[in-house]
């Protein structure tokens, strides 16, 4: 049999520079400089004029320099558009192609940028600075701030914890084949689905030292409410994990005589739990954003969530500033476990998490 | 000691409104390599895990031995642990190496020793030719290689009678002899076996008696040669006349 020897194609630098032509290196050069300048250019200007006082900002949106970045943006971005809708079907290799069409795209973005940009500064740009980009008084409150930001982690990796292992527990039961240990189970699941996140917070936060004369504080009550609601939400996601997966792998453990109990142990538990990881994280992320409505507990100034804290703020200084903290507080604590989550989706996906340990 | 393995006493099985099993009477003796043929939906594979309850009879009696199996107070664990299965699928636990698979039930179920179990493994893997796969994972195993480690993991519990159902039959072609051939080597080691199989070359040769069963009766049970030579009910003729 003849072995042709196949050599694997080098898809270097060197390739893609070769696949090019200088029609498409300039659409897509044009695209990239439009969205750049409207990107950089703007944040260069803000940070040579500084954050505070309010008034620097201001200056900065109502400079020439703005309206320059606003005007080339446009026109840069409206060459790169025409640009690519006139050679991008003409380009004579795959590479070339997708260097119009992305740098159209890029300058299409430019545009939108520019124009919202362009509207934006020559608007009232004063009054929407002092309320919503006036960060000194902020910055006096950063440390609080961050202590709010450990509020709101602690509440909700508590509750994450506390709510698997209940949720672990509820689906156990809730997969019983027998009706009288699968009813409680159920209808504790449903309830706690069935009603809002809100009710179940305030009920417990207040009901329960009321009705039943128990001095809970309102930081535990909080933690209770959310773990009981984690708790039902956790146990579907068990269940659904466990049901996932095949009924074939429980009959391999019967059929050595493992129990139920030491099949699902040893054998179904340890499969399902992998399957549910990347759902758990998801329901953590809901959970971070969530554990805002303690608010309505009302909390002492160091039990605050960053919630509670951007609240505070603005209802002392009537700059909304502090809510934009908020924001980006919720964010960086969120953005690295959606992360997480696509990462693992993925490893799930391609069975590396299927192999191992 | 009696020579009656498994025994059952009219078997009748329902699912739902369709009637699986219509009354099976049959005893396993020791040393006997039973193959169970018949066309698909016959009931052969149900009959195969009734033995083991792994379908339970919706009526009749089911013995290991001579113990009723059938009898709820039975400890259906330990009976268990005496009748190997293997299944189609191979089954094996994706989340364990090929020795893990087989030392878990050891560990869990016979409560042997970690070292124990780890030397019981090696030596069923290497019995299947697979001892260089030990730390292998099911799923960078071949099918075949599969189900060799399933076999190895029915065996390592040392039970007194395996039950085999359609073993070969998700495998690639060339990958059948390999799970044949072992299965041949345990039935010249004088295992008490019961396999359902559409492998006819695999039932002549290696089988000592041979069912054939249709619409959840056994119409044929004699040995494998005589049946092929000469089938005595209309039904088996016309499938062995498709089969063969």
């Amino acid at each position: 049999m003849a072995t042709a020897q196949a050599v694997k194609p080098d898809r270097g630098l060197a390739w893609v520079r070769k696949e090019s032509t200088s029609t498409s290196l300039a659409v897509l050069g044009v695209g990239a400089v439009a969205i750049l300048l409207v990107i950089l250019g703007t944040a260069l200007i803000l940070i040579l004029n500084g954050f505070t006082p309010v008034e620097a900002v201001e200056r900065a949106f109502k400079s020439n320099e703005t309206k320059f970045i606003c005007l080339w943006s446009v026109v840069l971005g409206v060459a790169s558009v025409l640009g690519a809708l006139l050679t991008a079907k003409k380009m004579p290799t795959k590479v070339s192609r997708e260097q119009a069409i992305a740098g159209g795209v890029l300058g299409a973005q430019a545009i939108v940028l520019g124009v919202l940009l362009w509207v934006f500064s020559s608007g009232d740009v004063h009054k929407f600075a002092i309320n919503y980009l006036d960060f000194a008084p902020v910055q006096k409150q950063f440390p609080a701030f961050l202590h709010a930001a450990r509020n709101t982690v602690f509440l909700a990796l508590t509750s994450e914890l506390a709510g698997i292992v209940l949720g672990l527990a509820l689906a156990g039961f809730a997969s019983s084949a027998r009706a009288v240990v699968r009813a409680p189970a159920r209808t504790y699941i449903n309830f706690f689905r069935g009603t809002p996140l809100l009710w179940q917070i305030v009920f417990i936060g207040v009901g329960i030292p009321l009705g039943l004369g128990i001095n809970i504080s309102t930081y535990t009550a909080a933690v209770i409410a959310l773990s009981l609601n984690m708790g039902a939400y956790s146990a579907e996601v068990f269940r659904a994990g466990i049901q996932s997966i095949e009924k074939s792998q429980l009959e391999a453990a019967r059929g050595l005589g493992m129990s139920y109990m030491q099949a699902m142990r040893y054998a179904i538990v340890p499969q399902a739990v992998r399957r549910v990881i990347p759902p758990l994280m998801n329901e953590f992320v809901i959970l971070v954003k969530d554990t805002s409505l303690v608010l309505f507990l009302g909390l002492a100034t160091n039990e605050r969530d960053l919630l509670s804290w951007g609240n505070q703020g603005y209802g002392n200084t009537f700059n909304a500033t502090f809510l934009i903290y908020t924001a980006l507080g919720y964010l960086a604590i969120c953005l690295p476990a959606i992360r997480l989550v696509n990462v693992l989706e993925k490893r799930l996906r391609s069975g590396l998490v299927g192999v191992g340990a | 000691m009696s020579q009656s393995v498994a025994r059952l006493v009219g078997i009748h099985k329902w699912f739902g409104d369709n009637h699986v099993l219509r009354g099976i009477d049959i005893e396993v003796e020791r040393g006997q390599v039973v193959v169970v043929i018949g066309p698909s939906g016959s009931g052969k594979s149900t009959l195969l895990r009734v033995i083991n309850l792994l379908e339970e009879p919706t009526e009749g009696k089911v013995f290991f031995e001579d113990t009723e199996v059938t009898d709820i107070r039975t400890d259906l664990n330990k009976v268990r642990t005496n009748i190997g299965i293997v299944f189609q699928g191979y089954n094996l636990f994706p989340h364990k190496t090929a020795l893990g698979n087989i030392t878990i039930a050891l560990e869990k179920v016979l409560k042997v020793d970690s070292d124990e179990a780890k030397t019981r493994a090696l030596e069923q893997l290497d019995h299947v030719g697979l001892k260089h796969k030990a730390d292998s994972y099911p799923g960078q195993l071949s099918g075949g290689q599969q189900q060799r480690v399933a076999i190895a993991r029915a065996l390592a519990m040392r039970p007194k009678l395996m039950l085999f159902d359609e073993v070969t039959s998700a495998l690639d072609p060339e990958l059948v002899k390999e799970v044949l051939d072992t299965m041949k080597e345990l039935a010249g080691e004088g295992m008490t076996m019961v396999v359902v199989t559409h492998e006819m070359g695999f039932a002549r040769e290696v089988g000592s008696r041979l069912l054939f069963i249709d619409e959840g009766l056994i119409l044929e049970d004699g040995p494998p040669k005589e049946i092929f030579a000469n089938p005595s009910d209309e039904r088996t003729k016309s499938f062995l006349s498709h089969v063969l």
